[in-house]
């Protein structure tokens, strides 16, 4: 079985192509503001080092948020025009699930982003890696209240000043699809963003 | 010769649309999902709503033109789409699925230019003759192009300030007309009489236009009408309002024609729909004898088939884009 791992929620691209539990190949680089321009050809390349079709793809596990809205929606356009033009089985992942998964250290782990204005999109998973609070948008004062019986080890790469110790993120690609392979399709229609917040307009709007 | 089948992709602001148009002309089934419902609630398009709707609708779309055409993606022999300008995350999710489409199906990607789309809709009727002027006029955009064949485009004048269509629907909104106003604005100055007097704007400038001040004339007089509690005859502001623009409109494009001696004038974009504008842009050009040509109603408003047929022509041309094509939000035609 062959996977092809997207993940565009930052203004990095992390890619990759994973075929019987070992990583063919891998993109993790950061294309700052040329990422709708360069995610496309990166990708080509991972199909280039490989030797490998598009069609010859069985699924595609794509990073559905949250992070930044316009780096999801390249991500999410790409991986599901592919898959409902090749008819190729798609599922999503939640980006702060991704880094949970790719953690080097054991205990209890609080993915997070930065979300401005004292806002951060975050989780929290015990140390057996069960959701204790589901990935959302959230004020930091209020996800560090939620973190005072336990020690917590927050994920993040973003310069969030944290009373709690960091890990960085990096992500492992291959177990993260290996966490994830197993998981049911999406209907490719369905796969859309899941930005965990409305847009300025709506929220204006109540 | 080989029949070519050109997939076309817009989605440069509130309008998720594509269509398959045969040999630059015959449009084979064109598809529009219009976000015009979810944006009049907020009086204009909201670009962020925008691009969440088009990553909603792209394969819905793609998938309906499809089995509209009885085709399948092998049978496309390219595929273009509108690179720019508009809004940039509305235009990122038509350029990201062409672009993965060009590639999966290793077929020729090509950029067209937004404006370039409104000019060939024209072609979905008659084939361009050239030498041509252009009259583009829109919600973003007001200009006169010459055009001395396929994708050579030469600016002659632009707006100095607002669009058209930007006026337009401004000046609704003055009159209380829902968004979007322009067409509402359009109707109702049939009704009234050219009664208001309002500044002729740019008369001297050769061939450029300036809607800003008709418009601040506009808002000032209902303004004023409502501090002095005098009833503003709606209609009667929406003709004057009407003539005064259409009038500059009309003379610049007259000027443009007759500097240049050119025989053939086509008029382009969502205001080439505007009924006032269509019967004295026709006048005018029976003054003079030149041969118009409008493009019909459906493809006035962004769509696709206009992008696919620019992209017949550009097809034939060699154009190419490579998979790092980039959509632009603001980008000149030439």
């Amino acid at each position: 079985m062959r996977i092809l791992y997207l993940d565009t929620s930052s203004s990095f691209l992390y890619a990759g192509i994973v075929e019987d539990h070992k990583l063919l190949a891998s993109c993790k680089k950061n294309l700052f503001h040329e990422l709708s321009k360069e995610a496309l050809p990166e990708i080509i390349q991972l199909f280039e080092q490989t030797h490998l079709a598009p069609r010859q793809i069985d699924k595609i596990i794509v990073v559905d948020g949250p992070g930044s809205f316009t780096g999801i929606r390249v991500g999410i356009t790409i991986a599901k025009v592919y898959a409902w033009s090749l008819h190729i089985p798609i599922t999503t992942i939640s980006a702060l699930e991704a880094m949970m998964i790719s953690s080097k250290s054991k205990g209890n782990h609080v993915p997070m982003l930065d979300a401005r204005r004292e806002y951060v999109f975050a989780a929290i998973y015990d140390e057996e890696n069960r959701q204790i609070l589901s990935p959302q948008h959230i004020k930091l004062r209020d996800l560090l209240q939620k973190l005072e019986e336990k020690t917590y080890v927050a994920i993040t790469n973003d310069s969030i000043e944290l009373p709690i110790s960091k890990e960085s993120y990096d992500p492992d690609i291959l177990k993260i699809v290996e966490t994830y392979q197993e998981k049911e399709e999406i209907p490719v229609h369905a796969v859309n963003p899941n930005y965990l917040k409305k847009t300025e307009a709506e929220e204006k709007k109540g | 010769m080989k029949d070519i089948y050109i997939l076309g992709i817009e989605s440069s602001c509130d309008e998720t649309s594509v269509s398959i148009i045969k040999n630059g002309c015959e449009d084979i089934a064109t598809v529009i999902s219009s976000q015009i419902d979810i944006h009049k609630e907020y009086g204009g398009v909201v670009p962020e709503i925008a691009s969440r709707c088009h990553v909603e609708n792209i394969t819905f779309v793609l998938e309906e033109c499809l089995e509209k055409a009885h085709m399948t993606m092998e049978e496309i022999d390219a595929i273009a789409v509108t690179y720019g300008p508009g809004l940039i995350g509305s235009l990122l999710i038509g350029l990201e699925a062409a672009k993965t489409l060009a590639y999966l199906y290793q077929k020729p990607l090509i950029p067209i230019h937004h404006i370039a789309g409104h000019i060939y809709a024209n072609s979905l009727v008659k084939p361009l003759e050239f030498p041509l002027i252009a009259l583009i006029v829109s919600g973003g955009h007001t200009e006169l192009v010459e055009m001395k064949g396929h994708f050579e485009f030469q600016k002659l004048g632009g707006t100095l300030d607002d669009a058209i269509g930007e006026c337009y629907d401004k000046v609704a909104r003055v009159l209380d007309l829902p968004y979007p106003g322009g067409p509402k604005l359009d109707q109702m100055a049939l009704l009234g009489k050219n009664t208001y007097p309002l500044p002729v704007p740019l008369k001297e400038d050769r061939y450029n236009f300036s809607f800003s001040g008709l418009k601040s004339a506009v808002i000032n007089l209902a303004h004023k009408k409502a501090q002095q509690k005098e009833p503003l005859r709606k209609e009667d502001l929406a003709t004057s309002f009407q003539k005064v623009a259409v009038e500059s409109i009309v003379s610049k494009t007259k000027k443009a024609l007759l500097d240049k001696n050119i025989q053939h004038l086509i008029v382009a974009g969502g205001v080439a729909a505007n009924q006032g504008l269509r019967k004295e842009i026709t006048a005018m050009a029976e003054e003079i004898g030149v041969d118009v040509s409008f493009p019909p109603m459906k493809y006035c408003t962004d769509n696709a088939a206009m992008i696919a047929a620019a992209g017949y022509y550009a097809y034939n041309l060699g154009i190419r884009a490579y998979y790092d094509l980039n959509s632009e939000s603001s980008t000149s035609l030439c």
